[in-house]
């Protein structure tokens, strides 16, 4: 059998098991975690008869070892169940906010590392000039900035006195939009993205800025650089052309995985922001014991990380053939 | 023989020893220490004033010779322990808050405190007085209101003296509207659930291009189901879409709403008639068929959040187009309030066929969801933005139409954002604000548009001892804490003023239902000593509590 399909079916059987054992121990970590789903429930009126009803409708009436295997049967199948707290499907639930996080993660993302890697260009070339300092400084600091800080005080000066844009939710109190195409074409949204995303990018950019310019640093010493440098091509072009693309590979690797964290939302500035994202309904799922949603949230963002990881691996092939899959074997 | 006496001085020495553990084991300890006490909180986080109360009793116990330690859990853990294991806490921070139900006082006298409620149900302390029980069952049967009403007053005098509870505060209910949108004699405050009601939503009348009324939440709508109880801001929407056949007035009191007349014929016979020409938002005639089948379908089993609503009704009869005689298993003070107001009227041509269907499946009607929900009530669904926002739009054939032309409920987390947004207009009305009040004052002070308007809560805070355990088994025990809760302190300093403090499940609001002769120990902590040494507590030299001697 050809090596790369060796490779990649073992790779699918380190996936599956993998996947397993995270289902497992989400499986077992909510359940052991301190709390119950029913105390969502808990008012005067609240009998033991209804008690008995909701153990029975959540299956938590069967033993532990018999939800387990349910459970597991489930997931096979696609299913991830029904939420507690919502009474709906896990994955009706998690369609109906993922849209959101997407737009948000994604958007900050790519801004981030457009940003990032172009600064990290320009810093590295800067080397040991007075502005090198001062960028350095300037990422460090957005780098460390907590996110709560950051978004109130684009809310307070935006949003509250210049009232430029909108301070929370995705749309203004009157307005719906009929689908995902008329919101993703609509200004508004914009409006409403613009601060969040400005938020996130502005705590994401440090990684890929201070990686690029690292790697910068080290491939402009190479002999290949410095022969361009003396051969008198454009510096543009030495830049980018000879030295970017080679520092590019760890930036790259970083922003797929990046991209699989990032599909977990991000709880403060869903908070701040008032956005109707993934990490808004995790905490809530969590909070309220509310086990299918919490274990099936957990497990999509498990997999699209897993999955992303596996990607970047096949990046990196691809990107440099010098790491190729049979050095691996 | 010298192995023989120090054989003896050994066993001496064993029994010196042992036998003061075994003495306070076995016979109940007399003259020993106070056994430390846990306090359980929210943390501070979630629940800033709680927190601050806790931490007060807390320091004044040990001023009293108790050690006692405040442990901060999430609600969810906390509610676990509290609700579930029941014999393995001390005393917990607890809160019951406002809900149109509640005003009338049974759900509090009877749900909180009887004994049959003691095991699994909401009188988690553990509470047990047959002399309090006989009151609260009497009281639930005495249609007579003036009678019933004596009997609401013996009841809160018991459970003052007893120290059932050791209550903290009232908080004021704190709603801010902008009053460039509203007139402001549109808004109508309601006894003990502040401007944040059904009135003020059907009454608000705009006065400026903003016809919509948006206010805010910091929580997400679980679901809009007549069926189901699930949280706060659901129940919100859910009276606005539903009718029912009454309504709890802004006094408090139930009045007809969807029937024309409620007319007791006796103490187990009620007459309703019900309004002419209502009409489902589909357009469909509302009629005395639905109203029965919405009394009829909790009794099925697929609604069984809603089913004590219902329990005591024996039948319905229907006796002419618009007349119904609701028979009663026996007689129900409360039928008005927790029945007639409670019970969300359902159109029997659209649920008919999905009881009928869930009948089959493990499922229940509170796991439905309608796309689109049907009602009668004073606003229509129009969309749910899940964790965003809802939108309802005002049913202009309705006997009540709103005077808004929508009424919207955003999502928001940030109290602080919440404040920004009610500044440049993004909300228009503040129904939810769980951070500093007098932010929120100094707030409205600064911004001549914005209009607040405070009163005192139907819900109140208060320290849930357990009478199951030592030391808050004993009533003396008890007495003193709530005299170290010093509650004037705790409205002044800890809700800065925004609160009033509590001597009774009843809140002063209701007026009607209110004892205010109420005598419940306060004084602090000199006066916590006094209590304890009559009950003949004593103190070691290191200033630690000791049990009485009897």
């Amino acid at each position: 059998m050809n090596l790369k399909w060796k490779y990649l079916i073992k790779r699918t059987g380190q996936m599956i098991l993998t996947m397993w054992i995270i289902s497992t121990v989400l499986f077992f970590i909510f359940r052991l975690m301190p709390g119950n789903p029913l105390v969502a429930y808990i008012n005067p009126t609240f009998t033991e008869k209804q008690q008995e009803i909701l153990m029975e409708q959540f299956g938590l009436n069967k033993p532990l070892w018999m939800q387990y295997f349910i459970y597991l049967k489930n997931l096979l199948q696609g299913k991830l169940g029904q939420s507690f707290f919502f009474k709906e499907p896990v994955t009706n639930v998690i369609a109906k906010v993922l849209p959101n996080t997407i737009y948000l993660m994604l958007t900050s993302l790519i801004m981030a590392y457009v940003i990032g890697i172009i600064g990290g260009i320009f810093l590295a070339w800067k080397r040991g000039e007075t502005i090198e300092t001062y960028g350095l400084v300037f990422t460090l600091f957005t780098r460390s900035a907590p996110q709560f800080w950051v978004g109130m005080l684009l809310l307070a000066v935006f949003s509250f006195q210049l009232d430029i844009f909108p301070s929370g939710g995705v749309a203004s109190a009157g307005i719906v939009y009929g689908s995902e195409l008329e919101k993703l074409f609509s200004l508004q949204f914009y409006k409403h993205l613009f601060l969040p995303a400005l938020t996130l990018t502005i705590y994401l950019l440090g990684l890929p800025l201070l990686l690029m310019r690292s790697n910068m640093l080290d491939v402009m010493d190479e002999a290949y650089v410095q022969m361009a440098k003396m051969r008198g091509v454009n510096k543009i072009r030495v830049m980018f052309k000879y030295a970017a693309r080679n520092a590019f590979l760890p930036v790259i690797t970083a922003m797929a995985v990046g991209i699989g964290y990032a599909m977990g939302g991000n709880v403060v500035i869903e908070k701040i922001f008032s956005w109707p994202g993934l990490g808004r309904l995790l905490v809530k799922a969590v909070s309220t014991s509310d086990y299918p949603l919490a274990q099936g949230a957990f497990i999509l963002i498990a997999a699209i990380i897993i999955f992303m990881n596996f990607i970047a691996d096949i990046f990196y092939n691809i990107l440099d053939p010098r790491v190729n899959i049979e050095d691996r074997k | 023989m010298r192995r023989k006496i120090r054989f003896m001085l050994s066993f001496v020495l064993i029994l010196v020893l042992i036998l003061p553990i075994f003495s306070q084991t076995v016979f109940g300890a007399e003259g020993d220490r106070v056994v430390d006490v846990t306090l359980l909180t929210r943390p501070k986080s979630s629940a800033s004033n709680e927190y601050e109360a806790i931490n007060l009793v807390a320091k004044n116990l040990r001023k009293i010779g108790v050690q006692a330690e405040v442990k901060v859990t999430p609600w969810e853990q906390m509610a676990d322990v509290v609700w579930y294991q029941r014999e393995s806490w001390d005393i917990t921070g607890w809160q019951m808050t406002a809900r149109p139900e509640r005003l009338d006082p049974d759900e509090f006298i009877y749900n909180l405190f009887h004994s049959s409620t003691a095991e699994k149900g909401y009188n988690f302390i553990g509470y047990k007085n047959p002399q309090y029980d006989k009151i609260a069952e009497k009281q639930r049967v005495t249609i007579d209101r003036e009678k019933r009403k004596e009997l609401i007053y013996k009841a809160q005098k018991i459970l003052a003296e007893d120290v059932a509870y050791i209550y903290s505060v009232h908080p004021k209910i704190n709603n801010v509207y902008n009053n460039q949108v509203f007139a402001d004699d549109s808004m109508k405050e309601m006894a003990g659930l502040g401007l944040k009601n059904f009135w003020t939503y059907i009454n608000a009348k705009p006065i400026s291009d903003q016809k919509d009324i948006v206010l805010n939440f910091n929580d997400t709508v679980q679901a809009i189901n007549p069926l189901y109880v699930s949280g706060t801001v659901d129940s919100w929407i859910t009276e606005l879409i539903w009718d029912r056949l009454m309504r709890m007035g802004q006094d408090g009191l139930p009045k007809p709403w969807a029937a024309k007349s409620v007319e007791w014929l006796n103490k187990t016979k009620v007459k309703v008639v019900l309004r002419e020409g209502m009409k489902w938002h589909d357009g469909k005639p509302v009629t005395v068929e639905d109203v029965k089948f919405s009394f009829e379908v909790p009794k099925t089993g697929e609604a069984p959040m809603y089913r004590p609503f219902v329990k005591k009704i024996k039948n319905i009869e229907i006796t002419g187009d618009n007349t119904l005689i609701f028979n009663l298993k026996e007689p129900w003070a409360a039928f008005e309030t927790a029945s007639l107001a409670k019970i969300n009227i359902i159109p029997k041509h659209k649920w008919k066929p999905i009881i009928e269907d869930l009948k089959e499946k493990p499922k229940n009607a509170e796991s439905y969801q309608a796309d689109k929900p049907i009602g009668s009530g004073p606003f229509k669904f129009s969309k749910w933005e899940f964790n965003e926002k809802v939108i309802l739009k005002a049913n202009k054939e309705h006997f009540h139409a709103p005077k808004v032309e929508n009424w919207v409920v955003r999502f928001v987390p940030n109290m602080e954002a919440t404040l920004g947004m009610l500044e440049n207009g993004e909300i228009n009305f503040l129904a939810a604000y769980t951070g500093d009040s007098t932010l929120l004052k100094q707030t409205v002070d600064n911004d001549a548009k914005l209009t607040m308007n405070s009163s005192v809560d139907l819900g109140f805070r208060f320290l849930a001892p357990n009478h199951r355990v030592k030391p808050f088994k004993d009533k003396a025990f008890r007495k003193a804490t709530a005299a170290l809760t010093n509650r004037q302190i705790v409205a002044q300093v800890v809700y800065k003023g925004f609160a009033v403090p509590c001597d009774s499940v009843v809140s002063p609001a209701l007026e009607f239902w209110h004892n205010p002769n109420i005598d419940y120990p306060s004084g602090g902590v000199k006066q916590a000593r006094q209590i304890l040494k009559e009950a003949g507590y004593k103190w070691d030299e290191q200033g630690r509590l000791l049990y009485p001697k009897n």
